[in-house]
C-alpha cells in the first residue's frame, strides 16, 4: 500500500509538516510530537472492506510513544472480523509507523479479536500470513488485489461524472487514455480530441490513485476507464457501468454501517478513540472469552458468522 | 397484517430461528463467541427500549417466539431457516427438528425449511430424504462458508453440491436459501465470492436461489448476478435492520435491490431473534426513500412494492395462497390465543355483533 517507501530525507524526529500544525494543536494526549505523527501515519491505513481510514473509523485504542518505541493498540468492530483483513490492517499499521525515521521499534496489538494473539504475534515477529495461519488457503495478496479492484470500481463513478458534467460525452470518455489526463493543483486537464477540458481534480485524482495502486492504469496508452471486469467500456454501456460503480459504493457504505453498528455495540457510542477517553473495558465482554484460550479451539473452529 | 394507506399488507417473515444457546448446550468455545457476535448485531441495530438481556437472548423459547411474531400480528406467517452448528452446540443451535416443535404446533403459520451439507455424502442425501419425508420441507438453508475438519467450506457449484441440488429438484425441494455472509477464518478468498450462485442458478432453473443478507458485504456482486439470473432472489435480513439507525443506507440498499432485481425478487426477513418483527415490521413499513434516492433509482417503497416485499414474493415461492390464509386466520389457534379475530376481519364462525 502507499507510504511504505517514506521519504528517507525526513528531518529529525519526523516532526509533522507545517500544514498539519493545526491538527497537531488539537491533540493533547501523550507525547505531542510522537503521538500526532504516529496518528498521521495510521490515518493512511484503511479498513480494506470500507476503503476508509482506521483512524477515522475509531479503531485505534491507544498510541504509546516511549522514546523511539511505539506501541499501537487497535480493535475492530467485531471479534469475528476476517483475519485476513485484520492482518492487512495490522501489517499496514506497522509499516506506516516505521516510515517515521525516529521510530526504532514498533509493536502492534490487535485487541479483542478471535485471532488477536496469533495476529499480534505474527505481525510483530514479521512472519507472513501463511506462517501465522498455515491452514489458510489463498493468500493475502490475492485478497488485497480483489479489494483494490473494488475500490477502483467504486471510485470511477465520481471521476466519470465530473467529466460528464463538464460536457465530455460517453464516446469521448470511454476512449480516454492515461496520457490524456494531467493533474495540476486543483485542476484536472483532460485532452479531448485536442480540446482541453478542465474539471475539479479531487475525484479524478482520487480515482487515478486507485487505478494506479490496483495496476489497471499504468502506461500512457492505457484506457483510463474500464468495466468492473477490467474490459474497455462500449460507449453505449457507460450508463450501466456507472450504475455498477454506484452499486460498489453502496456496498462499501452498507458494510461500513454494519461495522460501525457492531463497533458501537461493543464499545459504546464514543468508542475507544485513543485520545484518552473511554478506554476499552474488556471485562464488559469478559464472558465472551476472546482472551487466553483462543488457540484451544482454532484448530477445530468452524463456521461463519451467520444467522 | 399491516395497514398502510388503507390497504392490508400480509406479512411473511422470511427468516426466523428458534435457537438454544444456553450454557449447558454449548460444547465448544465457538458456540459462546457465536452467540456473543449475534448479540452485538442485536444491540447494534435494535432501538434501546426493544433490546433483550443476554439470558433471554440465549434461549427465548417457543412461547415467547410465538408471542413476538404473532402477538400483535406484526407477522402473519414465518419461515424457519435452520442453523445446525453441531460442533458448537450439543443439541444443535437451531435445527430443523428443534424448529419443527413449534412449526408443527401451528402448521398453518410456519414454513419449515431443512438443510444439507454436501460433505455429508451419502448419509447427507439420506438425511435430506428423511427431512422431506418427515416434514415435507419446501426448501433448505445452506452454509457454504462452514468449515469442517480439513475443509474450508464448500461451493454451490461443486460436483458434490450439484448432487444435492439434483436431489432437491427430484424431491421438489425448490427453495435454496444460501447464506452469503462474512467468511470468518482464516482467509476469505471466497469472502468476495457469490459467484457459485451464478452457476448453480443457471444449472438448476427449476430451483429458486434466495441469497440471504443480499450478499452483504458483496451486494455489488450479488446484484449483478441476480440481474442476469431470473431465479435468484434477495433476502433482506440484516439489511432490514439498518432501518433502525441507518435509514439512508437502508434506502440506498433497497434502491439498488429494486433497481437490479425488481420488486418481485426481494423478500423481507427479520432474522428473528436477531431482531424482532414485533417492532421491525413497523419500522420497515415506515421507511422511505429520500427524493434524491427516488430520482436516482427510479423506484419507491410504495404500498404495492411493500406488499410484494413483505409477503407476496415469499407466498409465491412457498405456494401460499394469501387470501385463503386470511380466511383461515379468522379463527385459527393463533388468532384465538391472541384474540386477533377482529384483526383478520373476522367474525367467521362467530356471531356478528
Amino acid at each position: 500500500m502507499s507510504g511504505s517507501s517514506a521519504d528517507p530525507s525526513g528531518e529529525p524526529a519526523g516532526e509533522p509538516t507545517s500544514d498539519r500544525a493545526a491538527k497537531r494543536s488539537e491533540s493533547s494526549a501523550g507525547d505531542p510530537r510522537g503521538t500526532v505523527a504516529v496518528r498521521e501515519r495510521l490515518d493512511r491505513v484503511e479498513d480494506p472492506e470500507l476503503a476508509r481510514s482506521i483512524v477515522e473509523l475509531n479503531y485505534i485504542d491507544a498510541i504509546d510513544v516511549d522514546g523511539d518505541r511505539v506501541e499501537v493498540k487497535f480493535t475492530l468492530p467485531t471479534a469475528w472480523c476476517s483475519p485476513a483483513f485484520a492482518w492487512m490492517m495490522a501489517t499496514d499499521a506497522r509499516d506506516e509507523v516505521e516510515t517515521l525515521d525516529w521510530v526504532a521499534e514498533t509493536r502492534i496489538e490487535l485487541c479483542d479479536h478471535m485471532h488477536g494473539e496469533e495476529i499480534t504475534a505474527g505481525v510483530n515477529a514479521r512472519d507472513g500470513f501463511g506462517e501465522t495461519f498455515p491452514d489458510a488457503d489463498g493468500d493475502v495478496a490475492a485478497v488485497r488485489a480483489a479489494i483494490a479492484d473494488k475500490a477502483r470500481v467504486a471510485r470511477q463513478r465520481e471521476a466519470v461524472r465530473a467529466l460528464l458534467d463538464a460536457g465530455v460525452d460517453a464516446e469521448q470518455i470511454v476512449s480516454l487514455v492515461r496520457s490524456d489526463l494531467t493533474i495540476t493543483g486543483d485542476e484536472a486537464h483532460v485532452d479531448v480530441g485536442g480540446l482541453s477540458v478542465v474539471v475539479d481534480a479531487a475525484p479524478v485524482a482520487d480515482y487515478l490513485d486507485r487505478v494506479t495502486t490496483s495496476g489497471h492504469v499504468t502506461g500512457a496508452g492505457d484506457l483510463l476507464f474500464l468495466t468492473p471486469e477490467a474490459e474497455p467500456i462500449p460507449a453505449a454501456e457507460l450508463d450501466v457501468v456507472q450504475k455498477r460503480s454506484r452499486l460498489a459504493t453502496v456496498n462499501m457504505g452498507g458494510q461500513g454501517a454494519v461495522c460501525d453498528a457492531l463497533h458501537r455495540a461493543r464499545h459504546g457510542a464514543d468508542g475507544p478513540d485513543g485520545s484518552g477517553s473511554p478506554s476499552l473495558d474488556e471485562s464488559e465482554f469478559g464472558e465472551s472469552t476472546y482472551d487466553g484460550d483462543v488457540e484451544d479451539f482454532t484448530s477445530t473452529w468452524t463456521l461463519s458468522s451467520d444467522d | 397484517m399491516y395497514e398502510k394507506d388503507g390497504e392490508e399488507i400480509f406479512v411473511i417473515d422470511g427468516h426466523v430461528h428458534l435457537w438454544d444457546a444456553r450454557q449447558e448446550n454449548i460444547i465448544h468455545e465457538g458456540g459462546e463467541q457465536f452467540l456473543q457476535c449475534f448479540y452485538d448485531y442485536h444491540t447494534g441495530f435494535t432501538p434501546e427500549e426493544e433490546q433483550w438481556d443476554i439470558d433471554t437472548y440465549r434461549h427465548y423459547g417457543a412461547d415467547k417466539m410465538t408471542d413476538d411474531l404473532f402477538g400483535n400480528a406484526a407477522a402473519d406467517m414465518a419461515v424457519f431457516q435452520p442453523t445446525y452448528l453441531d460442533d458448537f452446540y450439543d443439541e444443535g443451535f437451531n435445527t430443523t427438528e428443534q424448529n419443527a416443535e413449534l412449526a408443527e404446533e401451528y402448521p398453518e403459520r410456519f414454513v419449515l425449511n431443512g438443510s444439507f451439507d454436501p460433505r455429508d455424502g451419502e448419509e447427507g442425501l439420506r438425511y435430506l430424504e428423511h427431512l422431506k419425508e418427515e416434514y415435507d420441507i419446501p426448501g433448505v438453508k445452506l452454509y457454504t462458508a462452514e468449515w469442517r475438519d480439513e475443509s474450508k467450506g464448500w461451493r454451490l457449484d461443486s460436483d458434490d453440491a450439484f448432487e444435492f441440488l439434483e436431489k432437491c429438484a427430484e424431491l421438489g425441494i425448490e427453495n435454496i436459501n444460501a447464506h452469503k455472509g462474512p467468511t470468518i477464518r482464516p482467509l476469505n478468498r471466497d469472502a468476495f465470492d457469490v459467484k457459485d450462485i451464478d452457476d448453480a442458478a443457471s444449472s438448476f432453473p427449476e430451483l429458486n436461489f434466495i441469497v440471504n443478507h443480499v450478499g452483504l458485504p458483496r451486494l455489488d456482486d450479488f446484484c449483478w448476478i441476480a440481474a442476469q439470473e431470473p431465479n435468484v432472489y434477495g433476502g433482506i435480513a440484516v439489511a432490514s435492520a439498518m432501518s433502525t439507525h441507518r435509514k439512508r443506507k437502508f434506502g440506498e440498499i433497497m434502491g439498488e435491490l429494486l433497481f437490479w432485481l425488481g420488486e418481485d425478487r426481494v423478500l423481507f426477513g427479520s432474522d428473528y431473534a436477531l431482531w424482532n418483527p414485533d417492532w421491525l415490521v413497523d419500522q420497515v413499513m415506515n421507511a422511505e426513500l429520500t427524493d434524491e434516492q427516488q430520482a436516482e433509482y427510479g423506484v419507491e417503497l410504495d404500498v404495492d412494492t411493500m406488499k410484494k416485499v413483505m409477503g407476496e414474493n415469499a407466498a409465491e415461492l412457498y405456494d401460499i395462497d394469501i387470501e385463503e390464509k386470511k380466511r383461515q386466520f379468522r379463527d385459527d389457534d393463533i388468532t384465538e390465543r391472541f384474540d386477533l379475530a377482529d384483526h383478520y376481519g373476522g367474525d367467521a364462525g362467530a356471531a356478528a355483533d
